[in-house]
């Protein structure tokens, strides 16, 4: 097995929606369904099967709650979903890296 | 449709863009500038009666009292405790300001470095300012009674301290925390012209016999945190979380 950076994404944050809900509630610290479902612009129901599997993947907490009449679900980020949106971030980087310099080396080095 | 922060390939280029692009309309989400500098601004402006009605407690003793006059040589100590009152009590305010706000956009808010550094140095100026009243860094004049105007050289030190003990000053060093917790470069600038503007109106001396001798020291800043709050109130986010 090689080192390579794609080795080390998870498949669970590699994902667009998901790596965008981890990015805003580590900015966010806490941040809540309705901003996550704006920004993101998914529907209801898609945002709360990525939230599902953040949650069971341990990564995000939520929490449900009511705000006078109106109900409200808060997503903050975890220890682990911190570390995992970190090393996907740092292997994104990694990767980028690898592609710039490849296409950059001469040909006979590749 | 779809957003532009949310690209629609998973190359490593568009998906640390879209993570970029998040994480900024976050912080844009997250500011509420507009509200601490109207605060302050209006402190400012009750500090205009307090400084020219509040009578004078001499506290550290140095006041001198002639036939014809007594001269006070420091500040009124009540201006000081107007000011760390005030000061703590805005940042209480500017607090609740920023939880409900939260509540309201959907996003948490990381003010609790901003207030924590302004309270403490609301604190360090209420220290800096006794302290100076116990050990002047001019020397007090042999004569109190004397009016003719004296040259005083101050040494950056002095003028260090000074700052540390004005509470204008105060406000400005707690605002670039401010810039720094909301990553807003507008506000940088601001708060760092406004520093230099208040620093440098701080070191003129106005030598004058009217008892209104000190509202330069108060209608500038107070004006310059006005404009500033109206200018970052027109290009506030206004968004609003729909509920689920």
């Amino acid at each position: 097995m090689t080192d390579h950076p794609t080795n080390g994404l998870d498949d669970v944050v590699h994902q667009r929606v998901r790596l965008g809900i981890l990015a805003i509630a580590h900015q966010a610290r806490q941040v809540e369904f309705g901003f996550l479902r704006t920004t993101l612009q998914l529907t209801a129901g898609n945002l709360g099967q990525h939230l599902n599997v953040l949650e069971k993947a341990e990564l995000i907490q939520i929490e449900k709650g009511y705000e006078g009449k109106r109900p409200r679900t808060w997503v903050t980020l975890t220890a682990t979903g911190e570390a995992a949106l970190r090393d996907e971030i740092a292997h994104l980087k990694e990767l980028i890296q690898q592609v710039e310099h490849a296409e950059t080396a001469p040909i006979a080095d590749r | 449709m779809t957003h532009e922060s949310v690209p629609q390939a998973d190359g490593p280029h568009e998906l640390l863009a879209a993570v970029r692009d998040l994480t900024r309309q976050v912080r844009v989400a997250q500011r509420g500038t507009w509200f601490p500098l109207l605060v302050f601004a209006v402190i400012t402006l009750i500090a205009i009666p307090v400084y020219r009605y509040a009578p004078y407690v001499d506290l550290f003793d140095t006041c001198r009292s002639s036939p014809q006059h007594t001269v006070c040589m420091a500040p009124n100590p009540t201006e000081l405790g107007y000011w760390t009152v005030a000061l703590v009590l805005s940042y209480a305010a500017i607090a609740g300001f920023y939880v409900r706000q939260s509540r309201r956009r959907g996003v948490g808010t990381p003010i609790r470095p901003y207030v924590v550094v302004g309270v403490a140095l609301a604190v360090l100026m209420t220290a800096v300012s006794i302290w100076l009243r116990l050990h002047p860094l001019v020397p007090v004049p042999a004569d109190p009674f004397s009016t003719d105007p004296a040259a005083i050289e101050v040494g950056p030190a002095a003028w260090l301290v000074n700052g540390l003990a004005s509470p204008i000053a105060v406000i400005a060093l707690a605002l670039l925390v401010l810039a720094w917790v909301e990553r807003n470069w507008a506000l940088l600038a601001y708060s760092l012209v406004y520093l230099a503007i208040v620093m440098v109106q701080g070191g003129q001396v106005i030598h004058s016999t009217s008892p209104w001798f000190f509202l330069p020291y108060l209608l500038v800043p107070a004006a310059l945190l006005l404009l500033g709050s109206a200018a970052f109130a027109l290009f506030r986010p206004t968004t609003e979380v729909p509920g689920r």
